[in-house]
């Protein structure tokens, strides 16, 4: 399929080594646009929207952000901490401005999964419904995700 | 027949030519704006050739801006003020200002063209900040995340800054990485060694630079940098410092402790480490033999989180409640943050409460 | 017959759309509708470069390929004129207007290989109009262009938020609505002929 030069751009940011060192795509050779439809799809038949998801993300990831220091713990099963790193992540998808540089570990003990997500990851699913192609470092399949954050 | 063919391609060519010449010069009339000159401070006038941005154009006359993008428009650090002749501010532009800099003619310099004769204000100890070159002779290994570089300077061979400022290391291209990266890391080691400097460099899960640090560099390696940037330093007054970090904020604080013990100051200073537990603790002896070289210097390790393996019996959870250990007069208190903009918030605040003046507080934020 | 420009210019919006009477500009139609905003951008960039080419490419048809009889030349010149014009155009923005480059800029490479601006420059030969009439029809025909992506768009923007069989996925529901957007616009035939 022929790309605009914005698409290609996009593209472009996402590979390997550019944004950050394993890129968005991973090990994944679908076209970003094919991996966001199959999973917006799927995301249907979980039965939540993208809002739902990034404004659950969003409302964890404050918590922990505003904890510092080691992790807390909500709702009785869900432990979750923020780690923070000097500068800012910028989204591949050429949307102007910086996220916080860090990283969100979510782990729930009702089912013992442990996702690992950034200030990115919530923006990019709310905005372009983008969980990253399979084998990349920030990889949320929207089947585990919706386990760990509504279960 | 012959003759029609000959045409045909003579006139296609010949049109083709026509127009193709036509863009040339109109490349040679648009794109040469000539020398222009960029007037910097209403002090200092460059001459240059314009058509490249005003990030590179200094950079070209070795006046190093900050930039971690490599002015792609996507960090938004490489503000300066703009007096005249920058242009329109562009919509890349906009979400990095806020609307008193819009007010304020500040502009990204990555983004802003020299076209015509520019006027600029930017810092005078940007001048201070040059390109250097050096050789890391020592990696040690702080904790299972951290590690602490020690980089021999070549080119030049000296470097002068203040306690608490920063640099820009440079990571090459390597493994799968096609491109070269910058990024900041505060200055560990005291401004009185001018011929190495110590980064201390914590992993970021799936970071092109501390992934190079951590997994590809060697002792021996050539690595590069620029540098010193910020405005994080100390006060030079009498009152106490209250000095408070967590994780690689460490650094700065090293080398200003460093710096203070070198002078044998006996200003009173405790120094509040919040860590997760044991094993993010790290450079404890070196503290405990500064708490003995300076008389009115106490160290203050806290762990939030001790497990049972930590064996600790020392101080737990929030930083801020032991401040009080400390604290003796708020009028009479400094207080220099560097860590997490959550951890900042919420000690900026806390101090705020126990009444010392917001103006007292330095930090320096990793957001 | 002499058909009044004005009707020309409505004629080729509505009831003679380039693209879903004729088909045209199709490539960046699909590919570049995903998102409103970019369609809109790349839309106002289309209707400006195929009004002024579509002038030029009249100037040079009746003052050059004509006068030399070579108007069976009239293909490989009206791209490369059009390829030239795209060019200046972007480096007289990037130039004069640095905040219009960077809304339209990325668009306008793009345009040099939409097919829509030749199809009208070569419309406009086949069907013998005058000066004023071309640059109606160049006019109408790009705002007809940005009416299209800008109702795909629309329509693929709310498609995004609902269930897609797998097999449908991308252009292959794009080619449906495209298609089923051209019988609508059907509805308009008949009212005025221009050709």
């Amino acid at each position: 399929m022929k790309e605009t030069p914005q698409e290609k751009r996009i593209h472009e940011n996402m590979k390997a080594g550019v944004m950050c060192a394993k890129g968005f795509l991973g090990s994944d050779t679908r076209h970003f646009h094919e991996i966001i439809e199959t999973d917006a799809a799927h995301l249907q038949t979980l039965g939540y929207t993208r809002e739902e998801v990034a404004d659950r993300m969003q409302a964890l990831t404050n918590a922990a952000f505003e904890a510092f220091m080691g992790s807390i713990t909500l709702e009785e099963h869900l432990i979750v901490e923020y780690t923070s790193f000097r500068g800012k992540l910028t989204c591949p998808f050429a949307h102007p401005g910086g996220f916080r540089k860090g990283s969100v570990t979510l782990q729930n003990t009702r089912n013992n999964i442990t996702l690992c997500w950034t200030p990115l990851n919530i923006h990019m699913i709310r905005e372009h419904g983008f969980f990253e192609g399979h084998g990349s470092e920030h990889r949320l399949d929207p089947d585990i995700l919706i386990k760990a954050l509504f279960n | 027949m012959i003759t029609t063919i000959l045409t045909t391609i003579a006139i296609v060519g010949g049109m083709a030519g026509f127009l193709a010449l036509l863009l040339v010069v109109a490349e040679m009339f648009f794109a040469n704006y000539g020398e222009v000159i960029i007037d910097i401070n209403g002090k200092r006038k460059l001459k240059v050739k314009g058509g490249s941005s005003l990030l590179s154009t200094l950079n070209e006359n070795k006046i190093y801006l900050a930039s971690a993008c490599g002015g792609r428009g996507s960090c938004g650090f490489c503000k300066c003020k703009v007096r005249s002749g920058g242009g329109p501010l562009l919509p890349t532009e906009k979400p990095f200002l806020s609307p008193d800099e819009i007010k304020d003619n500040v502009r990204l310099s990555c983004q802003v063209k020299v076209k015509e004769d520019i006027a600029i204000i930017i810092p005078e100890e940007i001048f201070n900040v040059r390109q250097f070159a050096g050789v890391v002779s020592k990696i040690e290994d702080h904790t299972y995340d951290i590690k602490e570089l020690t980089i021999q300077l070549t080119q030049p061979t000296e470097i002068n800054f203040k306690a608490g400022q920063y640099v820009q290391l440079q990571s090459p291209r390597y493994g799968k990485i096609k491109q070269k990266v910058s990024r900041a890391y505060s200055i560990s080691s005291s401004p009185d060694h001018t011929d190495y400097i110590q980064l201390i460099i914590r992993r970021v899960p799936d970071g092109i630079c501390t992934t190079w640090v951590h997994d590809f560099l060697k002792e021996g390696d050539e690595v590069s940098f620029t540098g010193p940037f910020g405005d994080f330093f100390i006060q030079d007054t009498r009152a106490d410092m209250l000095f408070v970090a967590g994780g690689s904020g460490k650094a700065p604080i090293k080398a200003m402790l460093e710096y203070l013990d070198a002078r044998n100051s006996t200003r009173r200073m405790g120094y509040f480490f919040g860590a997760r537990s044991r094993k993010d603790l790290y450079l404890d002896d070196l503290f405990a033999t500064w708490e003995k070289s300076m008389r009115n210097f106490a160290y203050y390790p806290v762990l939030s989180q001790p497990t049972e393996q930590c064996e600790w019996d020392g101080r737990c959870g929030y930083v801020m409640p032991y401040f009080d250990e400390f604290i003796q007069d708020v009028n009479n208190t400094e207080a220099y943050l560097c860590g997490s903009p959550g951890m900042i918030a919420a000690v900026v605040k806390y101090l705020v409460s126990k009444g010392i003046p917001k103006e007292k507080i330095y930090f320096d934020s990793f957001a | 017959m002499e058909i009044n420009a004005f009707i020309i210019f409505i004629a080729s919006i509505f009831t003679s759309n380039i693209l879903l009477t004729n088909f045209l500009g199709m490539c960046s139609f699909l590919s570049v509708s995903k998102e409103v905003e970019s369609s809109v951008g790349l839309g106002l960039a289309v209707v400006f470069v195929m009004t002024l080419t579509t002038a030029l490419n009249y100037v040079v048809y009746h003052m050059v390929l004509v006068p030399l009889n070579i108007v069976y030349l009239q293909y490989i010149i009206f791209i490369i004129v059009i390829a030239a014009f795209v060019q200046l155009t972007e480096m007289m923005l990037e130039r004069f207007s640095p905040v219009l480059y960077y809304s339209l800029g990325i668009f306008l490479p793009l345009i040099t290989v939409n097919c829509a601006i030749l199809g009208v420059s070569l419309f406009m030969i086949i069907r013998n109009y005058s000066f004023l009439q071309s640059i109606a029809f160049g006019a109408g025909g790009g705002l007809g262009w940005l009416l299209a992506i800008l109702a795909l768009a629309g329509i693929r923007q709310k498609v995004r938020y609902k269930f897609v069989p797998k097999g449908l996925q991308g252009a292959g529901l794009s080619m449906i609505i495209t298609g089923i957007m051209a019988m609508a616009f059907i509805g308009f035939s008949g009212i005025v002929v221009i050709q």
